[in-house]
C-alpha cells in the first residue's frame, strides 16, 4: 500500500493562467440591461426616442419662451408665411405683400411689425396707395382677374410700385416673429403645432395608460384565472374587437360633449383589446411554469402573483405592443379632430390644424405643411423606437 | 367545418345584438330628443313628432320595436332629413363607398404583395431600400395628409385629375390611392418580412437542390407560407378601409356611406347614426368572418372549430 503514497515530486502545479477560463468576462446583465444596450445599438430606434424627448420637451416648455398664446388672435397678420418675399422701400423701410395684395411692414431681416394702412383703397381700379416714409407705393392688381382666367399659373398678378416706378422683390427672409407663419386667424402657427403635440403626446399617455391598467390586468386576469372566466371574459373581448374601435369612439365622442376629455375617455374605452389579447396569450404560457408553482407553494396571494411574477415576466411583448399602439392613439385623435370631433377651438390639435389648412390649401400651403409634418415625424418616431424595442426584446434575436 | 361556420354565424349575431343594444341605449342617453332646438317647438308639433316617430312609447317597447327593425332590415327614418329612410342613403351610399373600398383594397393585393416579394427577393439592393422607405412613410403619413397632397399636387398645381366627384375613371385615382395609402405600405412591409423568413426555411433549400426553376420556388412553395400573414391582415385591411372612407369621401366630396355618416355625427341625426354604425359593424363582422373561414382553407395547419 505504501507503493501507492504519491511522492511530492508526483505533484505538479497547475499554470494559474488555466483558472482565468473560468472568470465571467462581460459582466452580467440583466433582461432590461440587455435590451437598453441592444436597443442603444440600433440607431433609428434612438433617433426616434431622441426625437419623442425633444417634441415632449417642446411641447411641454415650448409656449413659455413664446410672446404668443395658441389662442391669441391677430387679424392684421393673418395668413403671414413662414419665407417672405419683402420688397425694399428705402433703407429702413421693408414691406411684405400677402396674398390680399395688402402690405405689411417688416424688417429687413424677417420680423414682422404690423399691417400698413392704405391712403387709398380703389376696389374699383383695383389698387392700393400707400405712403411709406414719404414715398408713395401702389399696389397695382388689375391683372390678377385676368392672370387667373388665362389659367397659366405664372401669369403676372399685380405689380408693386415706388414713386411710380415698378420694383421687384428685394429678397426673401424667414420670419422671425412667426416661425411657421400664421393661420387665417393671425394665431402663431409655431405655438399652435406645439400645443398640437401636448394633445397628441397627452393622448399617447392616456393610451399607454390605459393599455397598461386595464389591458394588462384584464388580459392577466382572464389569462391566469382561466377556464369558465377567461372564456367570457375573452368573449367580451372578441365582440368589443370585431367592430372598427373607431366607429365605438366616434358614438361615444357624439354622446358626450366634443373635447379633449372626450377623446380621451373614447380612446381609453376601447383601446385596450388588443393589448389584453397579447397579455392573456402570455401569461397562460408563463404560468405553467415552475417559479408560479413555487410562489403559490410559498402561500403568495393570487394578486401577488399576478403582479409581481407573471405581468413583469411578460414586459417584453407588453411594451412592445405598446409601442405600436400609441401611433394608431395619435393617429385616430388626428383623424377625429380632422371630421370636426376633436379639440374645441381655439384649442388646436395636429387634426384640426390640418383640418383648417385644407380650405385655403392653394393659397397658403405651409399652413398644412407643419402639422402634417409633425403628426407624419412623430408616428414614424415611435414606429422607429417599437420596432427596435421589439429586436431588443425579442429573446430569440438575442446574440 | 360547417359546425365552425354555424358557431361562427352564431357568435356574429351575438355581437351584432350587442352593438345594436350598446348604440340604441348610447343614443338614447343623450340629454334631449332629436328634436331639441334653439328655438323650442310649440308642445303640440313636438307632441306629434314624437308621436308619429314612437318616441312616446316606453324605451322597452322602442328597443325591441328597433330589433325587429334591424332584423328585418328596416332601419328607421332619418330624423334631420324630412321623407329619407336610413336605408335610402346606405342604398344610395353603400354602392359608392364598396366601389372605392374594393378598388382599395384592390390596389393594396396587386400593388403591396408584388411589391413586398421583389423587396424581398433583392434584398439590400436600391430596390429594396426605396420600398422599406417608402413602406415605412406610408404608415407614417395619415390619409387625409395624403388626400390632400393629393389634391394640391395633381388638381390644384399640375391640373390632371379631378380634385372633387367620381364622374370619370381619373376621378376614382385619387380617393382610392389615398385610401389604400397606408394598407399598401403594411402589406408591402408585411409580405417583405415574411417572404425573408420564409426563404431561410430548409424546404426551400430542398426545392431548389431539387433543381427546381426559381419561378415555380418562389411562386409555389415560398409565396404559399408567406402571404399567411398578409391573410390574417385582411381583416383589420378592411376595417382600415372602412373607416379611411369617411374623411377621403369628405374630402373629394364622395357621395358615398362615409360621408353621410360623418353628416350625421356632424348634425346629430341619431337613426342614421346607429343605422350605419350598425350596417358598418354587420359589414365589418361578415368580412372577418369570410376572412377566417378563407384562412382554414388556405392554411391546412389551422383546423377551424377545434
Amino acid at each position: 500500500m505504501a507503493d501507492n503514497k504519491i511522492s511530492k515530486d508526483m505533484w505538479e502545479r497547475v499554470d494559474m493562467s488555466t483558472l482565468d477560463k473560468e472568470v465571467i468576462s462581460r459582466p452580467s446583465l440583466t433582461y432590461w440591461q440587455d435590451a437598453w444596450r441592444r436597443l442603444k445599438k440600433n440607431h433609428l430606434s434612438m433617433i426616434g426616442l431622441f426625437f419623442i424627448f425633444i417634441l415632449a420637451l417642446l411641447a411641454i416648455l415650448g409656449p413659455f419662451f413664446s410672446n404668443f398664446t395658441y389662442s391669441d388672435q391677430n387679424l392684421e397678420l393673418s395668413n403671414i408665411p413662414p419665407t417672405m418675399e419683402i420688397y425694399q422701400i428705402d433703407e429702413n423701410n421693408y414691406v411684405f405683400m400677402n396674398k390680399e395684395y395688402k402690405l405689411v411692414d417688416v424688417t429687413a431681416d424677417g420680423h414682422v411689425n404690423s399691417r400698413l394702412k392704405p391712403v387709398e383703397d380703389n376696389m374699383i381700379g383695383k389698387y392700393r396707395s400707400y405712403e411709406i416714409a414719404g414715398n408713395e407705393v401702389v399696389v397695382d392688381y388689375t391683372f390678377a382677374i385676368a392672370a387667373k382666367n388665362s389659367g397659366d399659373p405664372d401669369a403676372k398678378k399685380f405689380e408693386v410700385q415706388l414713386n411710380g416706378t415698378p420694383i421687384s422683390v428685394y429678397d426673401k427672409v424667414f420670419n422671425k416673429t412667426f416661425w411657421f407663419g400664421t393661420d387665417g386667424l393671425g394665431r402663431d402657427l409655431y405655438i399652435r403645432v406645439l400645443f398640437g403635440a401636448r394633445i397628441s403626446l397627452l393622448i399617447a399617455l392616456v393610451a399607454t395608460l390605459v393599455n397598461f391598467f386595464i389591458g394588462v390586468l384584464y388580459g392577466g386576469v382572464s389569462g391566469y384565472a382561466g377556464g369558465k372566466i377567461d372564456n367570457v371574459m375573452m368573449r367580451i373581448v372578441d365582440v368589443i374587437a370585431t367592430v372598427p374601435l373607431l366607429l365605438y369612439v366616434i358614438l361615444l365622442m357624439v354622446i358626450f360633449e366634443p373635447g379633449l376629455k372626450t377623446i380621451m375617455i373614447a380612446i381609453g374605452t376601447v383601446y385596450w383589446v388588443s393589448m389584453a389579447r397579447i397579455v392573456r396569450g402570455q401569461i397562460l404560457s408563463i404560468k405553467e411554469q415552475e417559479f408560479v408553482l413555487a410562489a403559490r407553494t410559498l402561500g403568495a396571494s393570487t394578486w401577488r402573483i399576478l403582479v409581481r411574477h407573471l405581468i413583469p415576466n411578460a414586459m417584453g411583448p407588453i411594451i412592445v405592443s405598446l409601442a405600436m399602439m400609441i401611433p394608431s392613439a395619435i393617429f385616430t385623435e388626428a383623424f377625429l379632430s380632422f371630421i370636426g370631433l376633436g379639440v374645441n377651438a381655439p384649442q388646436a390639435s395636429w387634426g384640426t390644424l390640418a383640418n383648417d389648412a385644407v380650405a385655403g390649401l392653394r393659397s397658403y400651403p405651409y399652413q398644412l405643411f407643419f402639422p402634417a409634418t409633425f403628426i407624419s415625424i412623430t408616428v414614424l418616431a415611435f414606429n422607429f423606437l417599437g420596432d427596435g424595442l421589439r429586436d431588443a426584446l425579442d429573446p430569440r434575436l438575442r446574440k | 367545418m360547417g359546425s365552425y361556420i354555424f358557431k361562427r354565424i352564431i357568435s356574429m349575431v351575438v355581437t351584432l345584438w350587442f352593438v345594436i343594444t350598446i348604440t340604441f341605449f348610447l343614443m338614447h342617453a343623450i340629454p334631449g330628443g332629436p328634436f331639441t332646438r334653439e328655438k323650442a317647438l310649440p308642445a303640440e308639433v313636438l307632441e306629434a313628432l314624437n308621436e308619429k316617430y314612437h318616441l312616446n312609447d316606453p324605451l322597452y317597447k322602442q328597443y325591441f320595436d328597433y330589433l325587429v327593425g334591424v332584423a328585418t332590415f328596416d332601419l328607421g327614418p332619418s330624423f334631420k332629413r324630412v321623407g329619407v329612410s336610413v336605408n335610402d342613403l346606405i342604398i344610395a351610399g353603400f354602392p359608392v363607398s364598396a366601389r372605392l373600398g374594393g378598388m382599395a383594397v384592390l390596389l393594396v393585393m396587386i400593388m403591396g404583395i408584388p411589391i413586398g416579394i421583389i423587396s424581398a427577393l433583392k434584398q439590400n439592393s436600391l430596390i429594396d431600400y426605396f420600398v422599406t422607405i417608402i413602406a415605412t412613410l406610408g404608415v407614417a403619413v395619415p390619409s387625409f395628409v395624403i388626400a390632400t397632397l393629393m389634391i394640391y399636387v395633381f388638381s390644384s398645381k399640375l391640373n390632371l385629375l379631378p380634385s372633387h366627384g367620381l364622374d370619370s375613371w381619373k376621378s376614382y385615382i385619387g380617393p382610392v390611392v389615398s385610401l389604400s395609402g397606408f394598407s399598401l405600405a403594411f402589406v408591402a412591409r408585411l409580405t417583405r418580412s415574411s417572404m425573408l423568413e420564409v426563404l431561410q426555411q430548409d424546404y426551400i433549400r430542398t426545392a431548389r437542390a431539387k433543381g427546381l426553376p426559381e419561378f415555380v420556388v418562389i411562386g409555389k412553395h415560398a409565396l404559399k407560407n408567406a402571404l399567411i400573414p398578409v391573410i390574417t391582415y385582411m381583416g383589420p385591411m378592411i376595417a382600415a378601409v372602412l373607416t379611411g372612407s369617411f374623411v377621403i369621401e369628405r374630402i373629394f366630396a364622395i357621395p358615398g356611406m362615409g360621408k353621410h355618416f360623418v353628416e350625421s355625427v356632424g348634425n346629430r341625426d341619431y337613426t342614421v347614426l346607429m343605422g350605419i354604425t350598425i350596417f358598418y359593424a354587420f359589414f365589418a363582422i361578415a368580412m372577418i368572418l369570410i376572412v377566417d373561414v378563407a384562412y382554414g382553407f388556405i392554411d391546412p395547419r389551422i383546423k377551424l372549430g377545434e
